[in-house]
């Protein structure tokens, strides 16, 4: 009997301690979150720097966050991505990095004064959706869900748990892009993606 | 009792095996026709179900391709050089209390939405906006439901009613001006039209403010135009990131409503 009750015991005090491993990923996410989301709002209200170098400080600032290649990779899909020789993915990559970060560089002009609150944190497995409202001044509101993941090996010059998807107002960035990547080479080349995504840049 | 054990074993051992042949097959074929390093088949492994782009029903491509390029050189060329005017001479904070006027009018339609989804709470709580928002917020120019009384807005249309139970999208179907649409939240504009305080013709059953297609189609052209004004830095951004606009559209359109009949 002695026996039994100790084994439930351990066994309970091994749930309880990954319960609460769990229960302190989020929370360490979430204030890390919070943390970043205060030092970007800084850089934005410092009115003394120029936009371009506004701009280049927020990215500093959030590059470490996201896995921008496996967000290239997804985008395009498995099916394209396997077709693609090692230059030719490098330098997809190269271009959908620059993308997003120009596509953060004109969000973060329109910004005005919103505020961000984390409404909810869910976990499961090695992901962890960060639920936020982005409220304006005039008491709007929209959702915006960060999508982490924990890569099975850290990668180099990233944080532990980084972005793979953005979800605002329940629409997915990447999904989107899947959709349109996926139309596009559907009647043109990868090289001609390649050379939208250039021109856009140089635009 | 050692039988047992040996049967236990041989057991545990062909499962074993077993699993490991079934996941060992695709690997070698995947190996063998493409290089795929292991980290990307992990990687795509892990998060291809996760991010399966829905395919969506799509016959009139070629009338939506045309229609989303008409729609966008109308934007371009028609609607921002008139909006550039309009911003110029009317505040952000003007422009949105028009947009809240008109929002709150349409209360019937989301009223009548909420209950047939059974959502009486919500029901409720939208019939107290609309009375707040009437009196106190000034014919619905301001919103002190929510900001005093922290009350939420629960929109709901015919479409999303038709979704919650079970009606699919249907064929996608670009509308000239209004963009995006498919079959189901097109049709469905016919009901939320008829509770609408808005109207073409005389009605009896319900108030309307206006009875002649002239009236309606002008007082509708402020509120679209005045909508358009306040989203059209959205616009300009799903541009920027476009590689082909309309099945980017298409999709965030249809994301957009699998999450708000989800709601």
């Amino acid at each position: 009997m002695k026996q039994i009750f100790k084994k439930v015991l351990i066994l309970l005090s091994v749930m309880i301690f990954t319960q609460s491993l769990v229960a302190n990923d989020q929370e360490d996410l979430k204030n890390h979150f919070l943390k970043k989301i205060d030092k970007v709002i800084l850089v934005v209200k410092d009115k003394s720097l120029s936009n371009e170098k506004r701009n280049d400080d927020i990215i500093v600032l959030l590059t470490p966050m996201f896995d921008f290649k496996l967000m290239a990779k997804l985008s395009l899909g498995k099916k394209a991505w396997m077709k693609l020789s090692k230059a030719e993915q490098d330098k997809f990559v190269e271009l959908y990095v620059e993308r997003m970060k120009n596509s953060y560089s004109s969000k973060i002009d329109s910004y005005k004064d919103e505020k961000i609150e984390v409404k909810d944190v869910i976990q499961k497995k090695n992901k962890i959706a960060i639920k936020t409202d982005i409220i304006s001044s005039d008491d709007k509101s929209f959702e915006v869900v960060y999508k982490y993941y924990k890569p099975k090996r850290p990668k180099a010059d990233k944080e532990d748990w980084l972005i793979y998807d953005v979800e605002i107002i329940g629409i997915s960035i990447l999904k989107a892009d899947k959709a349109q990547f996926k139309e596009f080479l559907q009647t043109k080349s990868i090289n001609d993606l390649m050379d939208v995504l250039a021109k856009k840049q140089q635009a | 009792m050692r039988l047992v054990y040996i049967i236990f074993i041989t057991f545990v051992f062909i499962s074993f095996t077993g699993c490991s042949s079934k996941d060992a097959k695709p690997q070698t074929d995947e190996v063998s026709v493409v290089e795929l390093s292991q980290e990307d088949s992990d990687e795509f492994a892990e998060f291809d179900e996760e991010l399966e782009v829905e395919e969506i029903s799509d016959p009139f491509s070629g009338y939506n391709r045309g229609m989303t390029s008409f729609n966008d050189g109308f934007y371009e060329y028609v609607f921002k050089p008139v909006n550039n005017g309009y911003v110029a001479i009317t505040h952000k904070e003007v422009r949105s209390s028009i947009d809240k006027f008109f929002t709150n009018l349409y209360f019937p339609m989301r009223f009548i939405n909420n209950i047939l989804q059974g959502k009486f709470a919500n029901a409720t709580e939208e019939t107290g906006r609309f009375l707040i928002n009437t009196t106190i917020g000034l014919l619905g120019l301001f919103d002190p439901a929510k900001s005093e009384f922290d009350l939420d807005a629960h929109n709901e249309d015919f479409g999303q009613t038709l979704g919650f139970y079970g009606v699919g999208a249907g064929p996608h179907i670009v509308l000239p001006f209004f963009g995006p649409s498919n079959l189901r939240d097109f049709l469905s504009m016919a009901p939320d039209a008829a509770v609408s305080v808005w109207s073409f013709e005389e009605r009896d059953y319900m108030v309307d403010f206006t009875d002649t297609w002239p009236e309606y189609l002008g007082v509708k052209s402020v509120e679209y135009f005045n909508r358009m004004s306040l989203h059209s830095t959205e616009y300009d951004m799903i541009r920027e990131d476009a590689v082909d606009l309309y099945p980017y559209l298409r999709d965030m359109y249809e994301q957009k409503r699998a999450r708000e009949i989800e709601e």
